[in-house]
């Protein structure tokens, strides 16, 4: 099989391997490299976490609860991104106005009840990521130059039709959505359950296996037979389908939708997939690992916030794990193809 | 059935005429051709437009509001609006150029704006700056039309001085959610809010965090700081737009803090929308100001009328802004509905 730079690595097939155990194939041999790259990565978060003890408050349920709540909506994102980056499509950067759309769908609808408010909604953000995932799959599109022409089409759209002007509610049954069952939002139980979803579709089901295979190496999929395309749209549909719901939370917290109101839900959503360890080329991270992103990033904002740091320093922070993350996963991958 | 190559060309080519279709049916021009009957005459002059884009609810209204109010009169106008602070350098630049009767200025970037008008000064193009106002530096250099920002930080205070005193406070705890803090309308507003808390010193604020002017940033920090200061630590709060008090009372409600009432949170916000007239209807949101995209609209329009008709208007007006609580929502809600 043709590895990602080039070389031919073992011949196995793509079809028989089993490549939803991603974590399996991280446990090579390690090499001095790797072990100083574990160790590296160990004394990073045992300084994050005296960091985070000594904060005054830190350790409270509270503030669990404000870190969970605050990773909700980036996260249910960042969860359905997480396929479409094993995939190999690498990332959608038309995510925060699809939500936002989505949004203003949910809130425009509210009128029919809540529950076919919440459908229409989660049918057009699947609609509208899954036909960008079928050009994707089936013609083989850039995905990073196809998604910055979607998100322009997406919120000019938006704000031709809405004429810029907020949407507003006509009824208010989307306050249950705000609501915090057993004092954590229920956007946190969502985030659960969607992670739980990706999770055990990517490792037990034979079109999350085929993504990890797709992503390894796009070409040999092809030509192994696996369906590539249909499977593509599959990762990028669940993704519409996070998206909507990340938007009709946002709607619901928000009470109101301008073409604004998913702000910087891109790169968040992609920031936590990679902080998650997913690699950005395709075939290798986990969902859970993206929770685990989500949640480390919001804790980093928490501490920052809780220690008096200003925005500005937040995410220059956020900004300097993404890299370091990244620069991380780019050696152990090339270490592992040498 | 059509081979690939012959589907992708096709599927441009149908893009590609859409498009053309939407540029040829939906020119949504902003001037008229023709005065009405009865009305000033401004035909044959030019406005370029270098106002917020029609992404910013404000801003959307703010344009409607204004080009319907000069259609009558004839006046062209260059929709040459935006929200990022480099495009509107560069499209400042191209209505220097253009030499209209007229620039008509939302300021994105103090700073970066104050060379282009300099440069609009020396090329005899007058400017008049609506909303914010410019960099001190070039205050001299042009005409406005300027929202009182103090007016709406002290119209801010005064709603949670009140409504601490209404709940028979004699101490509380503050937390306030700025718009974005390098913006001269962000510390004018905290100027005029500082200024009027300083009368109750027994109110302490005890955060200041830089929203951007971010719904979801809003509800971000609130989560973290009412989680940081828990419920008895925290007694009011300011979220400088409607749009960031809102998520403020959303997450103070998932954080189990009681809104408003008789010894709930109270929130207030410095500029009206209709969500937030709602919330103030609803008993939640304490207060607001006006500051509304209307309003604006119409005495910029106005002033557009009486300088190209040469009446000479003073070379800086200020809007008269309102403060909206539950005693006065009722006056103002047709005012504030319509963003």
């Amino acid at each position: 099989m043709r590895t990602r730079n080039g070389s031919v690595g073992a011949a196995e097939s793509p079809v028989t391997r089993d490549s939803g155990d991603a974590a399996g194939r991280d446990q090579r041999p390690g090499s001095p490299g790797d072990r100083y790259l574990g160790i590296g990565l160990a004394v990073a978060l045992l300084a994050l976490a005296v960091l985070a003890v000594t904060t005054h408050r830190f350790l409270s349920l509270d503030n669990a609860r404000a870190i969970l709540a605050s990773a909700a909506f980036v996260g249910i994102a960042a969860i359905g991104a997480t396929p479409v980056m094993i995939a190999g499509s690498a990332v959608s950067l038309a995510t925060s106005q699809t939500a936002t759309v989505v949004a203003m769908l949910f809130l425009a609808t509210q009128q029919l009840g809540l529950w076919t408010a919440l459908l229409i909604a989660v049918a057009a953000g699947v609609a509208l990521t899954g036909a960008q995932g079928a050009i994707i799959g089936f013609w083989g599109s850039n995905p990073i130059v196809l998604t910055i022409a979607a998100g322009f089409a997406i919120g000019g759209a938006a704000t031709w039709f809405s004429g810029g002007t907020p949407v507003n509610p006509a009824a208010r049954g989307f306050d249950v959505l705000n609501s915090a069952p057993l004092g954590l939002p229920l956007a946190v139980y969502v985030l659960l359950v969607t992670t739980a979803v990706a999770q055990w579709s990517l490792r037990r089901t034979t079109a999350g296996r085929q993504m990890y295979l797709i992503g390894e190496n796009r070409a040999a999929a092809r030509a192994a037979g696996l369906p590539v395309g249909r499977v593509t749209v599959l990762a990028w549909a669940f993704f519409g389908a996070c998206v909507s719901l990340t938007g009709v939370f946002l709607a619901a917290f928000n009470t109101s939708a301008t073409v604004t109101l998913g702000g910087t839900l891109t790169l968040d959503a992609i920031a936590a997939v990679l902080v998650g360890g997913t690699a950005i080329a395709g075939g290798r991270g986990s969902a859970v690992r993206t929770l685990g992103g989500a949640l480390l990033i919001a804790a980093i904002s928490d501490v920052l916030l809780l220690r008096g740091y200003s925005t500005g320093a937040q995410i220059l922070v956020k900004g300097l794990l993404v890299l370091v993350v990244v620069i991380a996963v780019h050696v152990r991958t090339t270490r592992g193809q040498r | 059935m059509f081979p690939i190559g012959s589907l992708r060309s096709g599927f441009l080519a149908g893009a590609l005429g859409l498009c053309l279709l939407a540029a040829a049916c939906g020119g949504n021009t902003t001037g008229s051709s023709s005065p009405s009957s009865g009305s000033t005459s401004l035909g044959g002059k030019t406005i370029a437009l270098v106002g917020y884009g029609s992404a910013n609810p404000w801003g959307a209204y703010f344009n409607k509001v204004f080009t319907e109010r000069l259609a009558p009169t004839g006046v062209k106008i260059s929709d040459m609006t935006t929200m990022d602070p480099g495009t509107q350098v560069q499209k400042f630049n191209q209505a220097v150029a253009q030499k209209p009767d007229l620039i008509v200025l939302s300021i994105l970037d103090t700073q970066a704006m104050a060379v282009p008008i300099k440069k609009a000064a020396s090329a005899g193009v007058p400017v008049l700056v609506f909303d914010g106002p410019t960099d001190p530096s070039v205050a001299g250099q042009v005409m406005s039309v300027l929202s009182d920002n103090v007016k709406l930080g002290e119209y801010a205070a005064q709603n949670i001085i009140e409504g601490l005193r209404a709940q028979g406070r004699t101490s509380a705890k503050i937390i306030v959610l700025t718009g974005t803090k390098s913006m001269l309308v962000t510390q004018d507003r905290m100027k005029g809010f500082e200024r009027v808390m300083a009368t109750a010193p027994e109110y302490q604020v005890i955060e200041e965090q830089d929203a951007n002017w971010d719904p979801k940033l809003s509800g971000d920090i609130a989560q973290q700081l009412l989680a940081k200061h828990g419920r008895d630590g925290v007694q009011a709060a300011y979220g400088m737009a409607d749009y960031m008090a809102l998520p403020i009372i959303q997450a103070a409600k998932q954080a189990g803090f009681p809104i408003g009432g008789k010894d709930g949170l109270i929130v207030t916000s410095s500029n009206c929308f209709k969500a937030g007239i709602d919330s103030i209807k609803a008993g939640e949101l304490y207060g607001t100001a006006t500051e509304d995209p209307g309003t604006i609209a119409a005495q910029t329009a106005d002033y557009v009328v009486r300088y190209l008709t040469g009446k000479k208007p003073p070379r800086s007006e200020m809007v008269q802004e309102e403060r909206v609580t539950a005693a006065t929502v009722g006056q103002f809600a047709e005012q504030c509905g319509h963003a």
